[in-house]
Parts: structure tokens; C-alpha cells; sequence
């Protein structure tokens, strides 16, 4: 009977399974190959050597030293900072602020940078306040007190806002019991908060550890000199300056060996840490507080806004003259339009092969039943996560050994790593809604035969449309703030976006560098309005359709 | 006496209010039963403070109450699940009733003790909420609040996945309190639960 249906395109069960498994499987070999060149170019070198090599126990000291003050001051922060953020649920301008705090997800490093030392620099607005109030200060922002400022801006509020989930997603009973028993303080933290926090402690620091021990641009730019280098600047020094090849494919294996053992001492525990938020109602459970409670945490709240808004603001007020044209079209934009055509061209590809990559992933591992089979798209969500860019980056670099004239052969790496780099967040956000399709739905579509594309097209696209874009939204940013990647294998005269605001920070050309991260700030924000604007116009008529057009059964 | 008078309440984005007025005497017991979504939880949640009404009054022994936070109410409550603090031992989920910063002097001790060995559950003080049955469970709920000694005692389908056993337990620990003098509310779809339980039945 079954056959006298028209049969559906892609229909069979390999569609899902095979294209997402060779894709996945590429990608793992792809990574292999880099990490493969890095081990064999290192093992020409001899182990003592390296071990006694005091600018090499340098670099790993003060990388390590600096990661762990940045996990401390960026959790301290972002502890408080969430307690007061789930005690008051309702206040003017919370939501904002909550966007606020995801905004460093995306933010490109190098413009969030710009902003700060707009603030906190030698000419910056507080350091002005600063030399009044106390004159002959020795307030210096390059050096490990901006690198710990800038990572705190970026790390705190992605902390803050992971821990609020935690502790929004108490139960309401135990809330409300611990309400009516009258719990405060201590014993508030010891019953409810500690228990929602603590599973997902072990992942956030471990996360927070990796993006600072990682980070690349803000030691580039705010870290002082040779004292404060990390393994990733030491990568790029010796690859682009030095040219020397054994000590780079060296430091990334440390920096591997570092970032993985951390990585399988948290996946050992067996948790889940979502980074992307989910949205929920619940009603506001009051609870008993201190006297002047309200008080601090207001206080605390505005402050931690402040540092939030504050280079933000920056960016715009140093950024605007620059960019509106006052005599003409300022001699900004011969460099700019350039640059934003070629941080399209890597990033747009990157974004939608990001997104592709982690929808077939999904398909092919909600399909694959044997273990191994499974294990490779999965992989593919996490590899980047292990393997930092500037590692792979590097492994590859020596591979290929590209010419640094040839253009396009960089490019299409740095495209090719960045949308590697954006997988597992646009996997974080599909991962939810292309899971959550019901069995009786799928039961009911098996029957009526509702498989391959038919299924994708009239089951999943209309849940998967916001999730889809969003994602899109996501890979597409990622990939146009990278600056890691885009500095080992671009050239500094054909600079994408965040490589130009690089070069105008580098000259001290602040105005036209603040006027770059506008731009670069206005075309991520019509990235997000433009990607999310599309969705919500078609998911409204989706409703309207459903409300109107269905059919009920019962009288039909 | 509790008494509700023109109750009014509304979640936010919904049109449609819900309205309560009645009076519950001293030492009685009321059921409610309703589909879900009929507010009987909404009803519990605004005589323990949880929510805040649109207007109206809640008073008991001819107080209004329904300015204070729920922590000095005369209320306690037992839910149907997430009562306890999981990862805190029975003793001490009891005793944060007693006092909210588990300053105990020794007859609290010994009636935590006592109430314990009283319910069969002697010996179980420093057992983790995880290694009791839901029965126990329920159990050591109600044994904090009826050592709260709050004279309203609020139940929130709090016998629904039980076994039948477990529920007889339960019964007899309620009408014991109900015995005291102890008023109590009781949301509950199960109709032998209201029947051994509650003088009246209202329907929501």
C-alpha cells in the first residue's frame, strides 16, 4: 500500500546518516592532519632543552598566572552579580541588561578592547576622573591590569548570566518553601543557591580558564611587552616573525595538552553545560533579605551595568564623528568598505557552513546507531572547544606552509577554521529544538509517510526557521570579529575589519579605530536585526495559519 | 478563621481574573478539586504569599494577613514534590523549620527526634533525602510542617503518586493534626484522599 505513495526526496535513512558522518569525518581528519604536523615538526626538538628554556617556562607561567586571576575576579564578580539578578526579577531595564550580558558571546574581542581603552586608557574618561581625583596615580592600563580588565569584561557577564540560569532553574516548590520557612543568607545559599550552582560550576570554570588562556587579542593589544605574553602570542610571534616552526608546533602542543587535560577532567565528571540561555517564565518567589539588602544589590547591579555600558558607549560617541562625513566622504571609508568585502567574504561562508555542518551533525547522530558511528559527529561539536583555532591554525600552517602573497589560500583556511570554531555554538542552539520534536509527531508523520525532505520541509523548518537563524546570526559574527586565525594567515595589507581596527589601535589612530569598531558594531547589530527580523515576520503568519486554516477534525 | 474577601487575582498576559471569597472555620478541612489549570494552586499560592493579588483581603482570626511575606504568615505548606533540600539530611530539613538558621535548642532536638520515631521514621535523621522512598518523603514534609506549629496548614496534591500504603500514612498523620485543631486546605484530584480528609468539597 505503502508503495503507491509518491515517495519522498532523500527519503532514505542514508541521507541523514552519511552526509553528516563524511562531513564529520573530514573535519575530525582535517584536524588530525594539523595536529599530526604539529607533533611531528616538535619531535625534532629536544625535550631538555625545551624544559630549561626560560623564556618558554616564562610564557607558560605568566599564561597560566593570568587565566587563574581572571577565572577568580570574573566569577567573584559574577556570583554577586547573579544572587541579585535572581532575587529581583522584575526591574526596569533588567531584560536589556541580560542582552547586554550575552552581547560578549558575540562581541569581537579587538572592538570591545577599543572601547576600553576609550575608558580606561591613557586618554580614557574614568582615567581623566581619576587624575583629578587623585593626582600622580599610577593607574597604567597596558599590562596585566588590562588584561585582567578586559578578560573580566568579557567573562564576567557570560559567567553571571550561566550561573542566573542555574538559579533560575531551582524549583518553584523549594523556592516557595524555602520562602515560607523564612531562609536568608547562609542558610539561603546553603540550601537552594550552592545545589544550583554547583553542577555547573566545574564547566563554567573551566570554560572561563579557556577563553582566557586562550585569548589572543587582548594580550595583543593591552598586554605590556615580553613579560606578559601568552602561548598564543608566542605562536604567532614565532610563525609570523621568528619563522621558527619547531617552537611554535612546541608551545601549541603545550597549550593542547594544557586546555584538554583541563577539558577531560570536566567532561569526566559527566555534566552539561548550557551556555545558551533558555527562556521561562516564572513568577517571582519573594524571599526574606537583610536589611539594605535591596540597597547593595541595587548598587551592585548599576555598577556592574555601568562597566558593561560604559565602553560601549565609547565605541559610539569616539566612533560616530568619525564615520559621519563632514567635509565629503572621510578618507575612513577607502579602508573600511574594502575590508568589510572581505570580512564578509570569509565570514558569510563560514556562518552558513557552520550552520550546515551542525544540522547534518544532529541528523547523523540522532540517526547513527552503532557507537563509534556516533561518536564522530558528536566530536565534531567539541573539537574546537579542545582544540583552540590558533592550534589548529598552526598545525596547518605548517602543513600547507602557504604563501603569504597567496590570498585565497588563506582565506579559504581562515574561513574553513572559523566556521570549525563557530560549530559547537550553533550546535548549543539547535541542539534544543531539532531534539524536541515529539514521538507521536514522528510516529504520525512514519505513518503517512512524511520522510526525507517532506519531513525537514513541513515538520522541522517551521520549528527550526528561529533556531536556524539565530545560529546563522551566530557563526556569521563569530567569524567577523575572529581575530586569531585571520592574523596567521591574512596579509596586513588586505586587512579583513577587525585586522584594520588592529592596525589603527597599533598606530595610536584612536578616533579612526573607534570609528572601525562602529562599523563593526552596527553590522553585527543588522546581522541580528536583519536574520531575526525574517523569522519573526514568517513565524507570525505560521500562527495566523495554524489559528485559522486548521481544520477541526471533528466536524470535518 | 480564614477568611477571603473578593480575592482577586490575574497572571500577567492572561485576560481572564480569578475571584475567591469564602470563610474557613477553625479546626475544618476543605478540598478542592478541579482539571488542572483551574486554580487551585493559584488559590494556595496567594493564602501563603507566593503570589500577590490584584485586590481583595485575606484574613485570618479577623487580621489581614495579606501584607506580610510569606515567611511570618500562620501558613505552612507541603507540595507534591521538591519539599525537600536534597542534598541536606532529613534532620536538618526539619529542623529549618524550626528555626530558619537551624538554631535549635534541645527540646527542638528531641521533638524532631520524637515526631520521627513517632511516623516510623526513628533513625532516619541523618538519611539523605535521595535514599528515602516518596512515601518517607512526604512524610518528613509533613513532619516540618506540623512542627512549624502554624495553625494553617496549606496541601498541595501532596499524596498524588503514592502508593496506597504510603497515603493511610499520611491520612492518619493529617487527621491527627486536623484532631488539634489544625486548619487545612487541600488541593487534590483524588476523591478517597478528600473523602478521609475533608468536611467540605468544593469544585473549582
Amino acid at each position: 500500500m505503502n508503495t503507491s505513495l509518491p515517495r519522498a526526496p532523500f527519503s532514505h535513512p542514508g541521507w541523514q546518516l552519511w552526509p553528516g558522518l563524511l562531513l564529520g569525518g573530514a573535519l575530525v581528519l582535517l584536524v588530525a592532519l594539523g595536529f599530526g604536523s604539529l607533533l611531528l615538526t616538535a619531535g625534532k626538538l629536544d625535550p631538555a632543552s625545551v624544559l630549561n628554556n626560560r623564556y618558554l617556562r616564562g610564557v607558560v607561567q605568566f599564561t597560566v598566572w593570568q587565566a587563574l586571576l581572571s577565572v577568580i575576579l570574573s566569577l567573584t564578580l559574577a556570583l554577586p552579580v547573579a544572587r541579585a539578578l535572581a532575587r529581583h526579577r522584575q526591574f526596569p531595564g533588567r531584560s536589556l541588561l541580560l542582552r547586554l550580558m550575552e552581547l560578549s558571546l558575540v562581541l569581537p574581542t579587538i572592538v570591545a578592547v577599543s572601547g576600553i581603552i576609550s575608558v580606561y586608557g591613557r586618554q580614557g574618561w574614568l582615567t581623566g576622573l581619576l587624575e583629578q581625583l587623585v593626582p600622580g596615580h599610577s593607574w597604567n592600563l597596558y599590562g596585566l591590569s588590562g588584561i585582567l580588565l578586559a578578560h573580566v569584561f568579557f567573562n564576567a557577564p557570560l559567567a553571571a548570566r550561566i550561573l542566573l540560569q542555574a538559579m533560575e532553574s531551582v524549583p518553584q516548590p523549594r523556592l516557595r518553601m524555602a520562602s515560607q520557612l523564612g531562609l536568608r543568607g547562609w542558610w539561603l545559599w546553603k540550601a537552594v543557591e550552592w545545589p544550583a550552582v554547583k553542577p555547573v560550576l566545574p564547566g563554567l570554570t573551566a570554560l572561563v580558564f579557556t577563553l582566557c588562556f586562550t585569548s589572543f587579542a587582548i594580550i595583543m593589544t593591552l598586554g605590556g611587552g615580553p613579560g606578559t605574553t601568552t602561548l598564543e602570542v608566542a605562536i604567532y610571534q614565532a610563525l609570523r616573525f621568528e619563522f621558527d616552526f619547531n617552537q611554535a608546533a612546541l608551545l601549541a602542543i603545550i597549550q593542547l595538552l594544557i586546555c584538554g587535560s583541563l577539558w577531560w577532567l570536566v567532561f569526566r565528571q559527566g555534566l552539561d553545560t548550557s551556555l545558551l540561555p533558555r527562556r521561562r517564565f516564572s513568577f517571582p518567589v519573594p524571599l526574606p533579605g537583610w536589611p539594605g539588602q535591596v540597597i547593595a544589590n541595587s548598587l551592585l547591579i548599576a555598577v556592574f551595568a555601568a562597566f558593561l555600558i560604559f565602553p560601549l558607549l565609547a565605541i559610539g560617541f569616539r566612533g560616530l564623528p568619525a564615520l559621519l562625513p563632514t567635509d565629503g566622504a572621510p578618507a575612513l571609508y577607502q579602508q573600511l568598505l574594502p575590508a568589510t568585502g572581505r570580512s564578509l567574504l570569509i565570514a558569510l561562508p563560514a556562518g552558513v557552513g557552520a550552520v550546515l555542518v551542525a544540522l547534518l551533525t544532529l541528523a547523523a547522530s540522532n540517526r547513527a546507531k552503532h557507537n563509534l558511528l556516533a561518536a564522530i559527529p558528536s566530536l565534531t561539536g567539541y573539537l574546537p572547544l579542545i582544540v583552540p583555532p590558533l592550534v589548529l591554525g598552526t598545525g596547518l600552517f605548517i602543513l600547507i606552509r602557504p604563501e603569504l602573497g597567496n590570498a585565497a589560500q588563506g582565506w579559504t583556511l581562515v574561513a574553513l577554521i572559523n566556521g570549525l570554531m563557530a560549530v559547537p555554538f550553533v550546535l548549543q542552539v539547535l541542539r534544543g529544538p531539532m531534539t524536541a520534536m515529539d514521538k507521536n509527531t514522528l510516529k504520525q508523520a512514519d505513518q503517512l509517510g512524511i520522510l526525507g525532505w517532506y519531513r525537514w520541509r513541513w515538520l522541522y523548518w517551521p520549528h527550526m526557521r528561529r533556531p536556524v537563524a539565530l545560529g546563522l546570526a551566530y557563526g556569521i559574527a563569530l567569524s567577523l570579529g575572529d581575530f586569531g586565525v585571520i592574523a596567521l594567515f591574512g596579509s596586513p595589507g588586505q586587512p579583513t575589519l577587525p585586522v584594520l581596527l588592529y592596525q589603527q589601535l597599533g598606530s595610536y589612530r584612536v578616533a579612526e579605530a573607534a570609528g572601525t569598531g562602529l562599523w563593526l558594531l552596527l553590522l553585527l547589530v543588522l546581522i541580528f536585526a536583519s536574520l531575526s527580523g525574517v523569522t519573526r515576520r514568517s513565524h507570525q503568519s505560521l500562527t495566523q495559519s495554524s489559528t485559522t486554516a486548521m481544520p477541526d477534525p471533528e466536524h470535518a | 478563621m480564614l477568611e477571603l474577601k473578593n480575592l482577586r487575582f490575574g497572571y500577567p498576559g492572561q485576560n481572564k481574573d480569578w475571584h475567591f471569597e469564602f470563610t474557613l472555620h477553625e479546626g475544618e478541612c476543605l478540598a478542592l478539586h478541579g482539571p488542572s489549570g483551574s486554580g487551585k494552586s493559584t488559590l494556595l499560592g496567594l493564602i501563603a504569599g507566593f503570589l500577590t493579588p490584584k485586590a481583595g483581603q485575606i484574613l485570618w482570626q479577623g487580621e489581614a494577613v495579606n501584607h506580610q511575606p510569606p515567611w511570618q504568615r500562620p501558613v505552612s505548606s507541603v507540595f507534591q514534590e521538591h519539599n525537600l533540600f536534597e542534598h541536606l539530611d532529613v534532620f536538618t530539613n526539619i529542623g529549618l523549620g524550626l528555626h530558619p538558621g537551624l538554631k535549635l535548642d534541645t527540646p527542638d532536638k528531641k521533638a524532631i527526634e520524637h515526631t520521627l520515631e513517632r511516623t516510623g521514621l526513628g533513625g532516619f535523621g541523618h538519611r539523605m533525602p535521595g535514599e528515602l522512598s516518596g512515601g518517607q518523603r512526604q512524610r518528613v514534609a509533613v513532619i516540618r510542617a506540623i512542627l512549624r506549629r502554624q495553625p494553617l496548614l496549606l496541601l498541595d496534591e501532596p499524596m498524588t503518586g503514592l502508593d496506597p500504603h504510603a497515603r493511610q500514612e499520611l491520612h492518619a498523620m493529617l487527621l491527627e493534626e486536623k484532631a488539634n485543631g489544625i486548619t487545612m486546605i487541600l488541593a487534590s484530584h483524588d476523591q478517597d484522599d478528600r473523602k478521609a480528609l475533608a468536611d467540605s468539597d468544593w469544585s473549582l
